[in-house]
């Protein structure tokens, strides 16, 4: 039973800050689809900076996991900024960039991790080994029954997202730019009739999801597959922004439908090996999240409403 | 003054393909292309190697070009048809999403779609013996048939429980690739390849090894009904009622409505049309150009043919174009990287960049409008 908290949590924490980034780029009327090639490029330029910092200075990858952490998001909002000046500069379709980013993502990042491993390393190999992250326990907590698993093998990267989210949800529910920005995405002719640059709080908007991302796709690397390859793109994306639609664009109850998947998730995979079946079974229960979303959906979506202004390219002439 | 005028007149002729809004469609896709190879160029030259080289390479194993040398039974000719094998799905992806975009809908789910439809076809018709004449258009109609209700469910869902098509679409992507995982592994799986088995010959639609003038080729039936839907696609948008609801559904929901158009019965009509054409894509990726499923593996057709549609302008006739050129980068990347020793990851670097200049368009356009306003000004402050 304690696994199926701990594996939940360590796979929808990742998640929640992905969508949190989704819901800061959506509120501020740029639609994303590209949370999954941000994603994976943060996670690209994180792996690469640890693997060649751990070359050149003759340490192990395993030390320099806050230093891949800090350059994953940096590489992540970096490659944000291709889809604020397609989006902001040049007025292109919202959907049709962030598909032709995840595109572009994968196709980069698997072009330069062959290269790179074969000019520096002259290995012929697809991916940069991470391995896994330490965990550590909370001694006292962990003892408490049920909830104990909350605080047992948690990794240190929970412990960040959780502090991120919570001063991400601060500024963007309760400060002058938090309202701007998602007045940007409701009414943005009454932000610029405010005297407020709209363009200028759209680009950040998306560069803060590039940068939430990047530092997700890390802690995927560094949880679930241990390497940089380019299987990190599992569509992890997409499933972060089924959460933010499923929690109606707030943060709060993307939260729960993180939870939710990340538990459906854990918790199928647990039916199926205390089951003790075969493992074709385990496919069958990973099905779980994605039926019980779309279920879910059919009662809750009825309320649901997208931020006035998504996906418009802002006009000022336009009124 | 007049020097200067004569240097107008030139550039006015050199850009007029651009300003003209009628050739725009066709020049920006192409300026697009142009301005990607060049950068992909650029980084060629970076990693020490001749770029037209590679060029001409990526063509050769394409089967555009003549190769060197080739082996037993393979020419220029199978080459060039192997391209067109691997393009089928291609086409009727790029149509399904194409048809989507016309009625405002954003299909990403062509992959579930295409995969529910080639499992289908594969236990239903694949498996079962029947002759050729009998199973070759059975396939058709099961995939068409199967991807039809995945999509025509999206669009009901949209319409009938306000559920976003973008996240109904992965779901369902989603729980297509796991269910059918299961099957395959616990009913039809090849103990060898770890794929499913392999289907009928007289099932596939591509026919294998036919040998002609002593050439071993694969005939790609379904290439020829790419051809033949995609001008039917083009006819029903365009000259008929249905293509025209669809279309006015796409531009503005509230206008339709309030002209008396039904966009309930509309969204789930075009869906099913894109489903649909989804599922020609999926069983002649499935059982056309490959002959078995591996399991646990969506294509990723689904999400190159969005791009694909994109540099088509969602016009069935630019996609045959843009799906062919998409289709030579794909193909002809193994033998350049063995030609010319560049990684063959470079192929879908490229393919990325000319999605990525295509995807500004728009901006070009508008660019475009604005010099011709601003040309347009300075002739009246003249006269």
């Amino acid at each position: 039973m304690d696994t199926v908290i701990i594996d939940g949590l360590s796979f929808a924490l990742p998640l929640f800050i992905m969508a949190i980034g989704g819901i800061y780029s959506e509120k501020s009327g740029i639609t994303n689809l590209a949370l999954e090639g941000f994603q994976g490029f943060g996670a690209f330029v994180g792996a690469l900076s640890a693997v060649l910092i751990a070359n050149a200075f003759g340490t192990d990858v395993q030390n320099l996991f806050y230093v891949s952490l800090l350059f994953s998001m940096i590489g992540g909002m970096s490659f944000s900024i291709i889809h604020a000046v397609l989006c902001i500069k040049f007025k292109a379709n919202q959907v049709i960039s962030g598909v032709v980013i995840n595109i572009l993502a994968l196709a980069l990042t698997a072009f330069l991790t062959t290269q790179i491993n074969a000019l520096v390393f002259g290995a012929a190999s697809d991916k940069f080994q991470l391995g896994v992250s330490e965990r550590f326990t909370i001694e006292g907590l962990a003892n408490i029954p049920v909830i104990g698993a909350v605080f047992t093998n948690v990794y240190p990267f929970q412990v960040i997202i959780i502090v991120i989210a919570i001063f991400a949800w601060y500024l963007l529910y309760k400060t002058k730019f938090g309202m701007r920005l998602r007045a940007s995405g409701e009414n943005p002719h009454s932000v610029d009739a405010a005297g407020v640059n709209v363009l200028k709080v759209r680009f950040s908007a998306v560069l803060i999801s590039g940068l939430l991302s990047g530092l997700a796709g890390m802690c995927f690397a560094y949880s679930i597959s241990a390497n940089f390859s380019s299987n990190i793109y599992m569509g992890y994306g997409f499933l972060a922004i089924a959460a933010l639609i499923f929690g109606n664009w707030r943060i709060l109850p993307t939260l729960a439908a993180c939870l939710l998947f990340g538990f459906a998730k854990s918790g199928g995979t647990f039916i199926a090996q205390s089951m003790a079946l075969p493992s074709s079974f385990t496919d069958l229960f990973m099905v779980l999240p994605y039926v019980l979303t779309l279920l879910l959906l059919i009662f809750f979506s009825k309320s649901n409403r997208a931020p006035r202004a998504l996906g418009e390219v802002y006009d000022k002439g336009k009124r | 003054m007049s020097k200067n005028k004569m240097k107008k007149s030139l550039s006015y002729r050199l850009f007029w393909p651009i300003r003209n809004e009628k050739w725009q469609q066709i020049t920006i896709p192409v300026a697009s292309i142009l301005i990607s190879f060049i950068a992909a160029a650029i980084v060629i030259l970076l990693l020490g190697k001749n770029p037209l080289q590679a060029f001409y390479n990526l063509f050769q194993g394409a089967g555009i070009f003549p190769k060197s040398s080739y082996a037993g039974y393979k020419s220029i000719l199978t080459d060039f048809l192997s391209l067109l094998n691997a393009m089928t799905p291609l086409v009727f992806a790029s149509l399904a999403v194409a048809v989507a975009l016309r009625a405002g809908l954003f299909n990403i789910g062509v992959s579930g779609q295409m995969l529910v439809s080639g499992f289908l076809a594969t236990i239903i018709v694949g498996y079962s013996g029947l002759d050729a004449i009998i199973a070759k258009p059975l396939v058709l109609l099961v995939g068409i048939v199967a991807g039809g209700l995945m999509g025509g469910l999206v669009g009901w869902l949209k319409y009938r429980f306000n559920i976003h098509e973008v996240v109904s679409t992965i779901m369902l992507n989603y729980i297509a690739q796991y269910v059918i995982s299961f099957f395959i592994q616990m009913y039809y799986i090849d103990p060898i390849s770890r794929q499913s088995k392999y289907i009928s010959e007289a099932a596939r639609l591509t026919l294998v090894n036919v040998e002609i003038a002593n050439l071993k080729m694969n005939i790609p039936l379904g290439f020829i009904l790419a051809i033949i839907i995609a001008i039917f696609i083009k006819f029903l948008m365009d000259k008929t009622v249905v293509g025209f609801e669809i279309k006015a559904v796409g531009s503005n929901r509230n206008a339709a409505k309030y002209t008396g158009i039904n966009v309930g019965r509309n969204t789930v009509l075009a869906m099913i049309i894109s489903g649909g054409l989804a599922g020609l894509a999926g069983v002649t990726y499935y059982l056309g150009y490959f002959s078995s499923i591996q399991p646990k593996v969506l294509s990723s057709i689904g999400f190159d043919s969005i791009a694909v549609a994109l540099l088509g302008n969602s016009h069935p006739i630019g996609i045959i174009f843009s799906s062919f050129l998409v289709s030579i980068i794909d193909q002809g990347s193994t033998y350049m990287s063995s030609q010319a020793g560049i990684r063959q990851e470079i192929a879908s670097v490229i393919i990325g960049l000319i999605l990525l200049f295509s995807a500004c368009g728009e901006y070009f356009k508008h660019k475009v409008s604005r010099l011709k306003d601003k040309e347009v000004d300075r002739k009246d402050s003249e006269s």
